[in-house]
């Protein structure tokens, strides 16, 4: 290998990035946008959760039960209805989640000591939405049982007796149940492969396309030397966009790592040549660029959104499937970044999982060189 | 120099900047009905950005041009029913068949379908192509290429013909074969705008300009421009004129 | 416009697709793969949790407080025998909660004191580790109800609350019937939006672009002679994935098929437009592709697809609904989960219209007959 050969082939990709002024100006709009987008638009934590009220009862009680529903921090009382119909209309607009019914003589038979119903209709289009939804009705209807409980008690003059148990909930890693926390750093894998793979998928097929390999062929330089140089004009930008990613999130957002820096840059190179060794694989494979670009987002871009742990919990797919995320770079690497941004874990605790990816580096890379050499290379 | 009925092309003052980069420098010329007029000139002298310019690929910077009696800045539209173009690289679907690729264009053109498979018959005749009218377009050698581009540049019978530097890459026997079958064109009243740098085709057109750095540095008749050049050299050759004009 | 021309434009951008062997594969494969993998990927329906216990008080009492968590059929537990063991555990990820009984559990209980059972969450997920921690604390209330019965024989039937929950829509809150009808759009939209979006660069690239230019084909003829094909691949595949959806993840389609074919070719309109449109206004495929990938990944994101819209800031709220694929969604769940028909969805149908016909005559106003 000479390193002459490989300056020269990484100079052109250079002039080819530059001159093309947008791709590369869009190169480091895309994290940009995400990190800004998952900072501040989008979450999975559900609060104010919208309800509509129907009270048919109208008692001290009542009011007592909808106020300490709507100064929870999750629920937002967003009118009182006149019937079940409007009721159903709300909920078929979709302009709230939960309905809750009181019916008439609610209040006389808790007072009677008898058990007393209350309807409760919930929305369950959005699993996840209406999953957290029905456990923090669920849990505020048991909380309220246990004041009238309490009150019962009290009445009977029984006031010594306590529940037996109580759950002392202590959150760990991310303790404030930010979903920001953990959806950042799968957003670094992500933008580390669309600009890593996606990029990278086309420069090789552009090469035989446009007739260019051809010129390649005939010159003194080995499949190595291209791939590197071609690659290495990637490798920056790929690396400049993790930092503008670490930083706007730490500044704007606060998410801080509680590991070293040094274990998320050297992480971050790994997965970034994991990404370029696989969008150059796929370029010399397929030699089309729609192809190529149609495979890069099949075989990296997808895996890396639903099959990393990132948004879709791993432990809700099917086995084959979860085998599956084994075969997944960014599975890896979000397990290293979740190591460094919550749980303080380093090299010694991670090794496998750099190991693992140093090796998918150096399969793709081989294979890589294996199939240009059988283009002539 | 004024446009008259009989000047099919007319260019005037005819200007093209690409940023700080002059490639047609205030040129000016024109064409006759049934000519065939040459550009002249080395790679890069304006010849392909000019012969962009008369075709409504490229928008003039500045000067005046009329193609088939229409202003090729505010009236390409008018001015491409008219003609024919074969562009230096080729530009045809390498995915289709010739024969599809031929098809195409006559839809473009919105010729009629009934006169469809007359007029491809008669193009893969004149073209000698038949032989490979249902191989794939892009596994073709490049002298077949020449031939299919040209073939579909006339399908749809234009009035003035533009060569983009039609027998670059090709051996010379199909040249000289290119070269008749221009002549035969021009006979039958078509007006061709040819561009090349081979000094030896360009005794084939009427009238030729000579360009270098996007300025006109001669124009007209092959002889006349030999004749002036080397006046004392009865010899002499077009390639003689080029050299004795650039020293 | 030209019928003819257009019928030329489009015969030819077929037998251009069809005729390469692996592009033929990608258009039939590729979407088929994505439903699958995504059908089967996008599930937050909770069906275990796994539980460390760290049992100090190894009592008969202790022993019921695990049979009421294993009785559930959600969690799994595993036993640990020290707080080390538990942490490695947390550490590594390999358990999502982990519960530890006091030592003088038995005895605090008995006495008619509190006992406190800590549960540690790995809050990771914090979603997922919300849900956990009200299943948790659900089996420590039953339990609660169950040993105040054992301890107070007595007449205890206290006027309590009645939770009546009933679910709508889709009863037993199956991730798959939610997600998958939003999966068909997505898919649908990523294929065409990027063959769409390379459909002119392909012709500038190849210089075919050259030879177009000199003929008198006009923009709005090209523009459309370049949508039709690809609105009919896209057309075929939406049939055929929804089809293939219906029948292999069994989701319940309650509406109108006539009605969900009528908004998929509005909403092909606003797809397809936004793909000719960055192919008009690109130069490379590089550059296409990058752009799309611009462009996909907000509409992926703010459609309410996974992050409900109602959640995100008003500001964001606007942006989500200039995009198509929040109101497709919309339309889309509408019609397969809850049957609704087409008078509910006009204000999604009318701003599909209108942001089609935006984008499609903004490639063909940005779409040049020149080179330069």
């Amino acid at each position: 290998m000479k390193t002459k050969t490989i300056s020269a082939v990484a100079r052109k990709e250079y002039y080819h990035l530059i001159r093309d002024f947008r791709s590369l100006y869009l190169a480091f709009a895309i994290p940009v946008i995400l990190i800004l987008l998952f900072g501040y638009a989008l979450s999975l934590d559900v609060d104010n959760i919208r309800v509509a009220v129907v009270d048919y009862d109208r008692t001290d009680l009542s009011r007592d039960f909808l106020n300490s529903l709507s100064s929870s921090p999750y629920f937002l009382i967003t009118g009182h209805l006149r019937d079940l119909e409007s009721v159903s209309t709300e909920l078929d607009y979709g302009r709230i989640t939960l309905a809750i019914v009181i019916p008439p003589g609610w209040t006389g038979m808790i007072r009677s000591d008898k058990i007393a119903p209350l309807q409760i209709i919930l929305d369950g289009s959005d699993p996840n939405f209406s999953n957290i939804a029905r456990t923090y009705i669920t849990a505020f209807v048991d909380r309220y049982n246990n004041r009238l409980f309490e009150d019962y008690l009290n009445r009977h003059t029984l006031g010594k007796i306590k529940p037996p148990l109580e759950g002392r909930i202590r959150v760990w890693f991310n303790e404030d149940l930010e979903s920001r926390n953990f959806i950042i750093p799968g957003i670094i894998a992500i933008i580390i492969m669309i600009v890593g793979a996606i990029l990278t998928s086309l420069v090789i097929a552009r090469e035989f396309e446009n007739g260019t390999m051809e010129t390649i062929r005939s010159l003194p330089i080995t499949a190595s030397e291209l791939l590197l140089g071609k690659s290495i004009p990637y490798f920056f930008i790929g690396l400049t966009d993790v930092l503008i990613a670490v930083l706007m999130s730490q500044i704007l957002f606060g998410v801080v790592m509680k590991s070293s820096f040094l274990f998320m840059i050297l992480a971050s190179s790994l997965y970034l040549m994991v990404a370029l060794a696989l969008g150059l694989l796929i370029s010399s494979v397929t030699k089309s660029q729609l192809i190529a670009n149609q495979g890069a987002i099949l075989l990296t871009y997808l895996p890396s959104l639903l099959l990393s742990d990132f948004i879709f919990p791993v432990t809700n797919m099917p086995k084959i499937l979860q085998i599956l995320t084994y075969l997944v770079p960014a599975t890896y690497y979000v397990d290293i970044l979740r190591g460094v941004y919550l749980k303080n874990l380093g090299f010694s605790e991670m090794w496998p999982n750099y190991a693992v990816l140093a090796v998918m580096v150096l399969m793709l890379m081989s294979l890589n060189i294996v199939t240009l050499r059988k283009e002539g290379l | 120099m004024t446009p008259s009925g009989d000047n099919v092309i007319y260019a005037e003052n005819l200007t093209k900047t690409f940023g700080a980069f002059t490639a047609v420098d205030h040129i000016s010329f024109s064409v006759s009905r049934g000519e065939i007029f040459g550009f002249l000139g080395s790679n890069g002298s304006g010849k392909s950005t000019t012969i962009r310019m008369l075709c409504g690929i490229l928008m003039p910077t500045s000067g005046y041009g009329c193609v088939a009696g229409h202003d090729i800045a505010t009236e390409p539209e008018l001015i491409k029913k008219s003609i024919g173009y074969m562009s230096q690289k080729f530009s045809l679907y390498g995915e289709l068949t010739p024969y599809e690729n031929l098809r195409f264009f006559l839809g473009i053109y919105k010729v009629p379908a009934r006169q469809w498979e007359g007029r491809i018959r008669k193009a893969i005749e004149m073209t000698h192509l038949s032989e490979i009218k249902n191989r794939l377009t892009k596994d073709l050698s490049q002298g077949w290429k020449q031939r299919l581009a040209l073939a579909s540049s006339l399908l749809h019978e234009p009035e003035i013909l533009f060569l983009d530097e039609p027998t670059s890459g090709v051996d010379p026997v199909t040249r000289r074969h290119f070269w008749n079958f221009i002549g035969h064109l021009s006979r039958n009243g078509m007006t061709v705008f040819v561009t090349t740098h081979y000094m030896d085709e360009a005794r084939n057109c009427d009238r030729l300009v000579m360009l270098n750095k996007g300025k006109t540095v001669i124009s007209g008749s092959p002889s006349q421009i030999i004749g002036s050049t080397c006046p004392d050299r009865p010899n002499a050759d077009l390639n003689d004129a080029f050299i004795s004009i650039m020293s | 416009m030209s019928w003819l021309r257009i019928r030329e434009l489009i015969r030819k951008e077929f037998i251009q697709l069809f005729r390469d062997a692996k592009s033929r594969r990608v258009l039939i494969v590729a979407p088929i793969i994505q439903l699958l993998v995504f059908g089967y990927v996008v599930n937050y329906d909770i069906s275990k949790i796994s539980v460390a216990l760290l049992d100090h008080s190894r009592t008969p009492e202790s022993r019921e407080l695990t049979t009421a968590f294993t009785g559930n059929g959600i969690f799994y537990i595993k036993e640990v025998f020290n707080q080390n063991q538990m942490e490695k555990l947390l550490l590594e990820g390999r358990t999502d909660l982990g519960i530890i009984v006091p030592p003088d559990y038995a005895d605090t209980i008995r006495i008619g004191t509190t006992s406190e059972i800590q549960i540690i969450v790995d809050g990771t997920t914090s979603n997922m580790a919300s849900i956990r921690v009200s299943y948790a604390m659900q089996v420590l209330e039953r339990l609660n109800s169950m040993l105040l019965q054992e301890f107070y024989p007595l007449h205890l039937t206290y006027g309590k609350i009645d939770n009546r929950l009933r679910t709508w829509y889709n009863p037993n809150m199956d991730s798959r019937y939610y997600f998958v009808p939003g999966i068909v759009a997505f898919v649908v939209m990523l294929i065409s939006l990027l063959l769409t979006s390379i459909a002119i660069i392909k012709e500038k690239e190849a210089g075919t672009m050259e030879q177009l230019i000199v003929t008198p084909l006009a923009p709005v003829e090209f523009i459309t002679g370049k949508t039709i094909p690809y609105a009919i691949i896209s057309l075929v595949q939406m049939i055929a994935i929804t089809i293939f959806a219906i029948i292999w993840f069994r989701i319940p389609m309650n509406g109108s098929i006539a009605l969900l074919f009528f908004a998929t070719c509005i909403f092909l309109m606003s797809s397809l437009g936004l793909g000719l449109f960055i192919s008009t206004v690109s130069l490379t495929q590089q550059q296409a592709m990058m752009s799309t990938f611009f462009f996909i990944l907000p509409i992926f994101m703010l459609s309410g697809f996974v992050f409900p819209i109602a959640n995100m800031p008003v500001i964001v709220q606007w942006i989500a609904y200039l995009n198509p694929l929040t109101h497709f969604l919309i339309i889309l769940r509408g019609v397969f989960l809850r049957g609704a028909g087409i008078s509910v969805f006009w204000p999604q149908i009318t701003a599909l219209i209108i942001i089609g016909f935006l984008l499609l005559s903004g490639s063909v106003w940005r779409f040049k007959k020149r080179l330069d």
